[in-house]
């Protein structure tokens, strides 16, 4: 049985654009490429906003006039990288407690040649265990698990 | 390739049935039991367990008279495929986006 650690997700792309613009897209520009079917919202999704800066929320707009938050900037060096806080709760809600909560690492890293990878990094699943309860962390027990659906839920829930 | 979990992502549109595996997240459990914790008739679980048990989620098997329903690894591993494949498809419509803003700008 594998740990929850092992559920890092990594992921690398590189694009055919400077840094500076890759990481304009990638933040101000989230709603421009953001799925539409990926927000925890009770209507469907408008806009999808990552707001610049340490501090940051990143929420949805939704059709119904709510707006949703679903994380927060946790650290900021633009154009090379961003980390946020992916707060979503065992109710598949809005997670205030960032010790809960997963969070996403983007670096963005120029190319010879004038493109740019992009690296992500998704960890720190084991935070959504129940209840703090972090050391039953397999992805076939309570905590794993859970972390899993919640982000699933939150994934494909429109 | 991975697919698209269809199965299970209807099977988890559903309150009800979200509160069912995550009472089986703490284990195996007779049918009875679990009907025990929920405001609704037997019939009514049964039927929510069927569902589940079709998009792979649970399993059961007998025990003596009883049914006892446990977690089924497949549908937790077909969540879990579907689930690192989120970002690169996400990732492909941020390429698009960078790189038409990036020509729109040479050209």
């Amino acid at each position: 049985m594998s740990s929850v650690a092992d559920a890092t997700v990594k992921k690398s792309i590189t694009v055919n654009a400077g840094v500076k613009d890759a990481f304009a897209v990638f933040t101000e520009g989230f709603d421009t490429w953001w799925p539409r079917s990926h927000h925890i919202g009770k209507s469907p999704m408008k806009e999808a906003i990552i707001e610049s800066g340490v501090g940051g929320r990143c929420y949805t707009k939704q059709e119904d006039g709510t707006e949703c938050d679903w994380g927060q900037v946790l650290e900021w060096d633009p154009p090379h990288r961003f980390v946020m806080a992916w707060q979503i709760t065992h109710e598949w809600g809005y997670q205030p407690d960032l010790s809960k909560s997963s969070e996403v690492e983007i670096r963005f890293t120029a190319q010879p040649g004038g493109g740019t990878r992009v690296d992500l990094e998704h960890r720190h699943f084991e935070r959504m265990g129940p209840e703090g309860d972090t050391m039953r962390v397999g992805v076939g027990g309570p905590g794993g698990w859970s972390g899993l659906m919640d982000m699933f839920k939150a994934h494909v829930e429109g | 390739m991975v697919t698209y979990p269809h199965a299970q992502i209807s099977a988890l549109n559903d309150p009800t049935r979200r509160a069912i595996l995550e009472r089986l997240l703490k284990g195996p459990l007779p049918v009875g039991e679990l009907a025990r914790d929920f405001p609704i008739s037997r019939p009514a679980i049964s039927q929510h367990l069927r569902v589940l048990k079709h998009a792979q989620m649970v399993i059961d098997r007998p025990a003596g008279n009883r049914r006892i329903y446990e977690l089924d690894q497949r549908g937790v591993d077909a969540l879990r495929a579907y689930f690192d494949r989120f970002w690169d498809h996400a990732l492909v419509a941020f390429k698009k986006a960078a790189e038409l803003r990036s020509a729109k700008k040479r050209a």
